[in-house]
């Protein structure tokens, strides 16, 4: 029996009088490809952030890889984690953002080789040939000397995507990747983590409005509400059975909206 | 004719001692500048408290006071300073604490998607710095940078009032011996003129090339 390389328990996070995450608990098991989804303002994004230690949280656990990601032990007892833990953690974790969030003063190259230079001390040569191939991968090659205003939306998240796997994680988080682009750009980004999904055995999380991606990528979907999983299991289900009626409310008004399920 | 080229060399002399303040005394600001900015966003209380109270004090009080604290006062407790270094401290020291805000605004304005890229990647908080903001930071930067240098070039002229002899000093000096008024001031009024174009041109050119890749950015 395989340990999760996730496992969130009782979650609280409040941001002032406002409960985002209300004890929020649920595992998530190596090379296990889940994807949330559900209302805005649900917790669905926070919790990806809080797993990339964007945001602190204001009660319980989360151990990644076996090791306790906000807390630590000092003297026998539990501290909050310091920026060295945190630096120590964040390397299983990768993510993409909604805005990309390239740096614009880099080369297409340059945003990729950045951190595993700076980070894990790669030589430059050794950067560049894994990076060429990340591009390969995305089908970006030809952009590596670009700069990322010269990109469209969709060839940016591309890049991000590469840039996050240059570290190699073993969990990755996207955040909602596709609802900055132009409808025509979404599908090529979407290929990209179709074929990641199937190629690699990375762990990942998916936050996301597409639900006809969500059903097709996802091992298991949890769906959100209020800070809570409201109901939760694999893609046929919640998408053809769900049993909870805000499942059911959610799921009305977003083929309402003319989304595909 | 021959006396006024011995009285216009005195103030090219002049003129060289003003550049000497400004250069000096620029790079001393610039230093200040960012160390004191960065103090500003410190997560470290004491040391956002230190360089609060120094922007306050130096930007409360007047550089002619200052001066002269520097130069008169500080012997007292032991510190003497040559006019020069008096004259580049004070200029230093009063134009820094302008341009520790401009650091601060610049750095504060860079997105904060950008921070959070830098978590992502697992840079530590001085990688975050050196390789993403202060590089986007820089080119916001420039262009107040270059009027603080512009003022601070105009500031020297108060060192005169230390002995100092700077374009100011000398054509006082020669006012006094000629009796002309209209001839020191006319000339010192085209240097100093001259001066301020070279330095807001040179930032210009320094600006085209940080933003040069940038753009469409912002």
């Amino acid at each position: 029996m395989t340990e999760p390389i996730i496992r969130i328990d009782r979650l609280e996070k409040s941001f002032g009088a406002l409960n985002v995450l209300d004890g929020l608990s649920f595992d998530v098991m190596p090379g296990e490809k889940l994807a949330l989804i559900g209302p805005s303002g649900s917790g669905k994004t926070t919790i990806l952030r809080i797993l990339m230690t964007l945001e602190t949280i204001s009660g319980g656990h989360i151990e990644v890889c076996g090791e306790q990601l906000f807390h630590m032990q000092r003297g026998g007892r539990e501290v909050p984690a310091d920026e060295a833990h945190l630096h120590h953690m964040r390397r299983h974790i990768g993510m993409v953002f909604q805005h990309f969030n390239l740096f614009p003063h880099k080369s297409v190259l340059d945003n990729i080789t950045l951190a595993p230079i700076l980070t894990k001390g790669e030589p430059r040569a050794k950067a560049e040939a894994r990076a060429m191939e990340l591009l390969e991968m995305v089908g970006l090659a030809d952009k590596a000397q670009a700069m990322p205003s010269q990109l469209s939306g969709g060839q940016k998240q591309r890049v991000a995507i590469a840039r996050a796997l240059a570290l190699q994680p073993r969990i990755m988080l996207f955040d909602e990747v596709t609802s900055a682009l132009d409808p025509e750009l979404v599908e090529e980004v979407l290929l990209v983590m179709k074929r990641l999904a199937a190629e690699t055995d990375m762990t990942m999380l998916l936050v996301t409005h597409e639900m006809g991606f969500a059903h097709e990528f996802a091992d298991r979907v949890l769906f959100f509400d209020k800070g809570r999983v409201v109901e939760q299991g694999p893609p046929d289900t919640i998408f053809r059975q769900p049993t909870h009626e805000r499942t059911q409310a959610f799921l009305r008004k977003i083929i309402a909206a003319g989304h595909r399920v | 004719m021959a006396e006024w080229s011995g009285y216009l060399t005195l103030i090219l002399l002049g003129a060289l001692v003003t550049v000497q303040l400004t250069v000096m005394g620029s790079a001393l600001a610039l230093v200040v500048a960012f160390l004191a900015g960065l103090g500003r966003i410190a997560r470290w209380w004491p040391l956002r408290w230190l360089a609060t109270a120094y922007i306050e004090f130096f930007r409360g009080t007047s550089i002619f006071v200052q001066l002269f604290w520097v130069y008169f006062v500080l012997p007292f407790a032991g510190v003497t300073l040559s006019p020069l270094a008096a004259g580049v401290m004070a200029l230093g020291l009063n134009v820094g604490a302008y341009g520790a805000e401009v650091v601060r605004g610049a750095i504060l304005s860079v997105p904060k998607d950008q921070r959070e890229a830098t978590v992502a990647l697992n840079l530590t908080p001085y990688q975050r710095m050196r390789h993403v903001i202060l590089p986007q930071a820089l080119p916001l930067m420039l262009p107040t940078f270059g009027n603080n240098a512009i003022e601070l070039l105009k500031a020297t002229a108060v060192v005169s009032l230390i002995s100092l002899t700077d374009m100011t000093f000398q054509a006082q000096v020669v006012r006094a011996q000629t009796g002309s008024t209209l001839v020191p001031f006319l000339t010192i009024l085209a240097l100093y003129f001259l001066m301020a174009l070279a330095i807001s041109s040179g930032v210009r050119a320094l600006e085209r090339r940080l933003t040069a890749g940038l753009d469409g950015v912002r």
